[in-house]
C-alpha cells in the first residue's frame, strides 16, 4: 500500500493538552454501557461492579496479580504512544512480545552451566533484541517496499504465533507434557518477587521505561522529532527530519520494548514459554497507549486500569457468572468514546 | 488434486464476502481494518439467528444485520467523527470479539450451540459433468453467492453513475461534491454495506462451513481478506483470485500431511500470511490506493 502523503495521521497535538477529563467521560460512558449489559444478562450491575472491585483489589495477593497482568500492557502500551505520536501505526506488539518470550526462553534452556541472575538479565537482553528484530522486518517491508505499516504488523503477528507453536513443538519444548510448552525454568532465573504482595519486579521496569519515554518525547530533540513528524510529514521534512530515520527509531523501540514484556512474562510470571502467552496482548497494549492519551507516563495509570479491570473480572465471573468478555467489551466501547472525543475539528 | 481445489474454493469462500466490502469501504476511501470484527459479529449472529429460529434464512439476515451494526459502528467514528480509520477498524474488532464472547456465555452457557451446516446445492445438470460438475457446480449456497458477488459489484462499481461516484468519493470527494451528491453520505453507506458483505463472510464459517460459533473462530481471515483485496488492486475478481490463492496456501496443509511430506504443520500454517506480506511487499510502489483514502472529509 504506497503511503497516503498529507493524510491526517492520530490527530493528537504537538503540545500536552487537557484530554484527560474527556477519557474519563469516555471510561464513564463505556462503563454504564456494561451495566446495561450485565443487567441484560440478568444481575445487578452494581453487585457485579463490587464483585470486580473486590476480586482486584480485596486483598495483597490480588494487588499483586493486577501488578502482574499490568506489566506486559504497560511496557508495549508505552512504546505503542512513541510510535502513534510519530504516526506510525504499528499493530505489531502480539507478535514482539511472542518474539521477546522466545527470546528468552532459548537464552534460559542453552544457557552453558549453572543458571545465575547473569542468565535472567541475558535472557531479558535477548527478548528486547528478538522484539526489536520482529519490529525490524515490518520496518523494513513496510519502508523498503512501501506496504502499510498496519498490515505488515498484523500480518506478522498471525507468523510470530505460529512461530512460537513451532518451536514449542521442536527444540524449545518439552517432550511429553501434553501441551504445546517449555520444560520449566530454574528458580535461579526467577524474577524477584516482593513478598506478601507476590508481584514481580517486572512492573518497576515498565514504570521507568514508561517515565523514561515521557522524558524522551517532551525533552528531547529526538522527542521533538517525533511529535513533528506526527503532526506533518511536511513540516518534518521541512526542518530535516528524516521520516524513516524517525520510523526507525520508534519502532525499534516500540519493538524492543514489547520484547521485554514478553521477556519478563516468561521470567516473572510463567517461568516456562506457553503456546498463546501472549494472545491479545497487542491489542491491550493499543488499548492502553490510547488511555494513555498516547502519553507514556499517563500509560501507567491506563495500563493499571486495564490490569484492575480484567483481573476484577476474573473474580465477578467466578463469584456471580457475569463472564469476564464484558472487560473487552468495556475496552472496545471506551476506545470508541476516545476516538470520536480526541479528533481534531476541521 | 479435486479435493484439494474444492477446499481451496471452501477456503476462499469467506475470503471473498469480506473482500468485495472491503473494496466498497476502501474505493470510497474509507480503510477496511475492521473486517476482521464484522466478519466475527455475522460469524456470531448467523449461528445465534438459525438456532433461535431454526431457520437458516434467519440466520443470513442477522448476520447481514449484525456486521452491518460493526460497520454502521465504524461508519459513524470515521466519517462522522472523523477518527483515524486504522485505530478505529481495530477497536471495532475488539468490541466484536468481547460483545459476542459475552453474548454467547450468556445465551448459551457452557451448552455449545449447534445448528445443521448449510448443505450442498448441486445445480441440476451441470453438477454431472465430469471434474467441473464436483469442483464448480456442488457447492453450498452462499458460495455461489460470492461469485454472483464479484459480478454484481464489477457491474456496480465500473459500469453504474452510483459506482463512479463512489470511486470518486475515495479519489476526489469534492467533484462529488460538485456533481451534486453527498460524499460523506456516500461514504457511511459504503462503510456499513461493507459490514453487512462481510457478516455474510462470517456466516459462511459459522453456519455453512461448521454450524457452530467459537470465540474469536474468524482467526486473522480479515486481515487476509484485506490483504487480497490490495493484492487484487481493488477489483472484485481480482480480490477473489487472491484468495482462492490464500486458499490454496491454506489447503496445502491438508495434502501435505496426507503425502507424508515431512513439513512442520505450523510452516504450512504459516503459508497464507507469508504470502500475503511476500505479495504486497513484491507490488511494493507499485501499488496505488485511491488518491483520498483514509483523509476525513
Amino acid at each position: 500500500m504506497s503511503e497516503t502523503a498529507g493524510a491526517p495521521r492520530l490527530a493528537f497535538r504537538l503540545r500536552r493538552d487537557g484530554l484527560f477529563p474527556r477519557i474519563l467521560v469516555a471510561i464513564g460512558l463505556s462503563m454504564l454501557c456494561a451495566a446495561v449489559l450485565v443487567a441484560l444478562a440478568g444481575h445487578n450491575p452494581l453487585t457485579a461492579f463490587r464483585a470486580m472491585l473486590a476480586g482486584a483489589l480485596g486483598s495483597p495477593y490480588q494487588i499483586g496479580t493486577v501488578l502482574n497482568r499490568t506489566c506486559p500492557y504497560l511496557l508495549a502500551g508505552a512504546g505503542l504512544a512513541l510510535c502513534f505520536r510519530a504516526g506510525v501505526i504499528n499493530m505489531g506488539s502480539d507478535g514482539q512480545i511472542a518474539m521477546g518470550g522466545i527470546g528468552t526462553a532459548a537464552t534460559v534452556l542453552a544457557w552453558p552451566g549453572p543458571p545465575t541472575v547473569i542468565t535472567a538479565i541475558a535472557a531479558l537482553i535477548a527478548a528486547i533484541l528478538c522484539g526489536g528484530l520482529w519490529a525490524a522486518v515490518a520496518t523494513a517491508i513496510h519502508l523498503g517496499r512501501r506496504v502499510h505499516e498496519v498490515l505488515v504488523t498484523l500480518l506478522l503477528n498471525f507468523v510470530a504465533l505460529l512461530f512460537v507453536q513451532l518451536v514449542l513443538s521442536g527444540p524449545l519444548g518439552q517432550p511429553g507434557a501434553g501441551f504445546l510448552q517449555s520444560p520449566a525454568m530454574p528458580r535461579a532465573v526467577w524474577l524477584w518477587r516482593v513478598p506478601h504482595f507476590y508481584f514481580h519486579i517486572g512492573i518497576l521496569i515498565g514504570v521507568f521505561a514508561s517515565l523514561a519515554l515521557s522524558f524522551l518525547l517532551w525533552k528531547t530533540p529526538w522527542g521533538f522529532a517525533i511529535r513533528v513528524t506526527g503532526r506533518s510529514r511536511a513540516a518534518a521534512a521541512y526542518a530535516g527530519f528524516s521520516t524513516a530515520a524517525v520510523t526507525w527509531g520508534v519502532m525499534l523501540t516500540a519493538g524492543g520494548l514489547a520484547g521485554l514484556g514478553g521477556g519478563v512474562e516468561i521470567l516473572g510470571l510463567h517461568h516456562r514459554l506457553i503456546e498463546g502467552f501472549s494472545t491479545g496482548f497487542g491489542f491491550k497494549a493499543v488499548t492502553v497507549a490510547l488511555l494513555g492519551a498516547l502519553e507514556p507516563a499517563a500509560v501507567i495509570p491506563a495500563a493499571l486500569f486495564v490490569g484492575l479491570l480484567e483481573t476484577g473480572a476474573l473474580a465477578m465471573q467466578r463469584q456471580i457468572g457475569v463472564p469476564s468478555a464484558l472487560v473487552v467489551v468495556i475496552e472496545g466501547i471506551t476506545m470508541l468514546f476516545i476516538l470520536t472525543a480526541t479528533v481534531r475539528r476541521a | 488434486m479435486i479435493d484439494f481445489l474444492a477446499a481451496a474454493i471452501r477456503i476462499a469462500t469467506p475470503l471473498i464476502f469480506a473482500a468485495l466490502g472491503g473494496i466498497l469501504s476502501e474505493r470510497a476511501g474509507v480503510f477496511a481494518v475492521g473486517l476482521e470484527g464484522m466478519m466475527l459479529m455475522g460469524a456470531f449472529s448467523a449461528v445465534i439467528g438459525a438456532w433461535a429460529s431454526s431457520s437458516a434464512a434467519v440466520g443470513l439476515l442477522l448476520a447481514v444485520l449484525g456486521g452491518g451494526a460493526i460497520g454502521l459502528i465504524v461508519a459513524i467514528v470515521t466519517v462522522r467523527y472523523r477518527a483515524d480509520n486504522m485505530v478505529t477498524g481495530l477497536t471495532a474488532n475488539i468490541l466484536a470479539l468481547g460483545l459476542t464472547t459475552y453474548l454467547l456465555h450468556i445465551l448459551a452457557g457452557t451448552a455449545a450451540i449447534q445448528v445443521d451446516p448449510l448443505g450442498p446445492w448441486p445445480i441440476p445438470g451441470l453438477s454431472r459433468i465430469p471434474v467441473a460438475g464436483p469442483l464448480l457446480f456442488s457447492h453450498p449456497p452462499l458460495t455461489y453467492l460470492a461469485v454472483l458477488g464479484c459480478a454484481g459489484l464489477s457491474v456496480l462499481l465500473f459500469r453504474t453513475q452510483t459506482g463512479l461516484l463512489l470511486r470518486a468519493t475515495g479519489e476526489n470527494p469534492e467533484a462529488v461534491f460538485v456533481a451534486g451528491a453527498d460524499p460523506q453520505r456516500l461514504r457511511m453507506i459504503a462503510v456499513i454495506s461493507c459490514g453487512a458483505i462481510a457478516g455474510l463472510g462470517g456466516a459462511v464459517l459459522s453456519l455453512q462451513q461448521v454450524g457452530t460459533f467459537t470465540d474469536g473462530m474468524t482467526g486473522g481471515r480479515g486481515y487476509l481478506a484485506l490483504a487480497s483485496l490490495i493484492v487484487g488492486r481493488w477489483h472484485p475478481w481480482g480480490a477473489a483470485a487472491a484468495c482462492l490463492v490464500f486458499g490454496a496456501a491454506e489447503a496445502l496443509e491438508f495434502r501435505l500431511q496426507g503425502f507424508g511430506i515431512p513439513v512442520s504443520s505450523y510452516v504450512v500454517q504459516m503459508m497464507p500470511y507469508l504470502i500475503a506480506i511476500a505479495v504486497l511487499a513484491g507490488l511494493g510502489r507499485s501499488t496505488k490506493l485511491p488518491a483520498f483514502i483514509g483523509k476525513p472529509l
